[in-house]
């Protein structure tokens, strides 16, 4: 292996780096797609959390691409990007990627009804978390939960699009060839 | 793991341990981070401008799709009731016609009255108008980017409006790009005046579409339909600009109704009347 790795020419070096930011590239892609309004009627106020479908899924497929250092940039870029609370995202980020990493036996070659499953459990607990520190941080108080609710269904349901997506970009781009 | 034998195994624990290690010492970062931003440092404040004013570009774009699919949807609506609305038009300016000689005519009489009282001229506004690329935050937190900043005039305090009424007010201006808190967000709050009373009460955003009011005298009787608009106490607002409608006054709460809607947000106007506004350390009016 590192035979091969020694031979490479520079722009194969560039190449497989340019790879091996797609992980991020794409979580920032999805992020700023969540960002952008779609002017549907009710639509905004249930936006679902794109950057927690995008970290969960690198978490289990690409743990190697998007470690804990990655995970925090992407939170805090959040942050700053949609007026929360500077940390909450970032943080709540960080402890998603904590529980697949810790459970990485249990997601190995699994089915994706059962990654899809499993993902109902860590976002209702990651959006719960969110929930709780934005309440304890801002002093105005609480959100209502009802509508949180809500943007936790959705988000259950883009998890297989985005999913799908991400799957195709990584069979397509990140396998060596 | 826990006695590692080969080279690969001791390999192995110190890169598990580099890891543990940052990670904790992240989640410590971010804990640090909340303590910072909670005291609303200028720090964070220049970090979350720096961003938006990098973003805003790459933002535009990507709104550009569901900005003219939503105008095409729009317009195929429209042109379905092309006929009923022209008639509807037809009858309106016929009436408005109307209140306009009539509007006129005390706008005339104002004009004298308060010449002969003396009274000063409320300042004139000056407006900007903006685009809204991202609306961010989803349910954890109601505010938008606009396409103008610091360049175009605007300045944090300012008020942001719609045709339909108050949308909310500049909370953090960049260069390019600035943020508008919108009258629905939990940090929110207005100085409004209720109904034809004209009751003072601050409105007090909850994530939620429809704000509360807060800080209503006992003694107001408020009822479901009452305009609210802005009082300019505190001179956070210029008076009188349309804000909601109240939806349900019970003696707990009294819930209103925004007339503007924040899915419709496409384009706004940041008002600039001059005044310093409730964020600034002195107060302007009053």
């Amino acid at each position: 292996m590192t035979g091969i790795a020694q031979r490479r020419t520079p722009w194969q070096k560039f190449e497989a780096r340019a790879r091996n930011i797609l992980p991020f590239g794409l979580t920032v892609v999805v992020m700023l797609f969540g960002l952008t309004p779609t002017y549907v009627p009710g639509l905004a106020q249930i936006t679902p959390l794109y950057t927690l479908v995008a970290i969960y899924f690198w978490a289990i497929y690409r743990p190697d691409l998007l470690g804990y250092g990655l995970g925090f940039a992407i939170g805090i870029l959040e942050d700053l990007l949609t007026g929360a609370p500077l940390g909450v995202g970032a943080l709540t980020l960080l402890l998603t990627q904590w529980v697949v990493f810790n459970q990485q036996k249990f997601f190995h070659a699994k089915p994706f009804v059962i990654t899809w499953f499993a993902f109902g459990f860590v976002a209702f607990g990651a959006v719960l978390l969110k929930w709780l520190c934005i309440g304890l941080v801002t002093e105005s108080g609480f959100t209502p939960f009802g509508d949180l609710f809500a943007a936790y269904l959705i988000t259950l349901a883009v998890y297989p699009i985005v999913a799908w997506l991400f799957s195709k970009a990584q069979t397509g781009l990140l396998v060596e060839p | 793991m826990k006695q590692p034998t080969g080279q690969i195994s001791r390999l192995g624990t110190f890169k598990y341990l580099a890891q543990r290690f940052a990670f904790l010492s992240l989640i410590g970062l971010t804990f640090a981070l909340m303590l910072i931003g909670k005291a609303d440092t200028v720090i964070v404040e220049r970090a979350r401008t720096a961003v938006s004013d990098a973003v805003t570009p790459i933002l535009r774009v990507m709104a550009e799709p569901a900005a003219t699919i939503s105008q095409f949807v729009t317009n195929l609506q429209e042109l379905g009731a092309i006929r009923e609305q022209n008639a509807d038009l037809r009858e309106t300016n016929t009436r408005l016609l109307e209140w306009q000689a009539v509007a006129q005519k005390l706008e005339n009489e104002n004009r004298q009255l308060r010449a002969l009282l003396g009274t000063v001229n409320e300042p004139e506004a000056r407006s900007v108008s903006a685009r809204v690329v991202a609306d961010s935050g989803g349910a954890f937190a109601q505010s938008v980017l606009i396409t103008a900043g610091g360049r175009d005039g605007v300045a944090k305090g300012q008020a942001v409006v719609t045709g339909e009424g108050l949308a909310g007010r500049v909370t953090q201006a960049g260069f390019r790009s600035a943020r508008v808190l919108l009258i629905t967000d939990i940090n929110s709050r207005i100085p409004v005046r209720v109904g034809e009373a004209g009751d003072r009460a601050i409105l007090a955003g909850n994530n939620s579409p429809r704000p509360r009011l807060i800080y209503l005298g006992v003694k107001s009787a408020i009822a479901p339909g009452d305009r609210i608009v802005t009082s300019g106490d505190a001179g956070a607002f210029p008076p009188g600009l349309p804000v909601g409608r109240v939806v349900v006054a019970d003696e707990a709460s009294a819930v209103i109704e925004p007339f503007v809607a924040r899915d419709r947000l496409q384009y706004v106007e940041v008002l600039d009347f001059g005044l310093t506004g409730i964020l600034a350390e002195t107060a302007g009016a009053k």
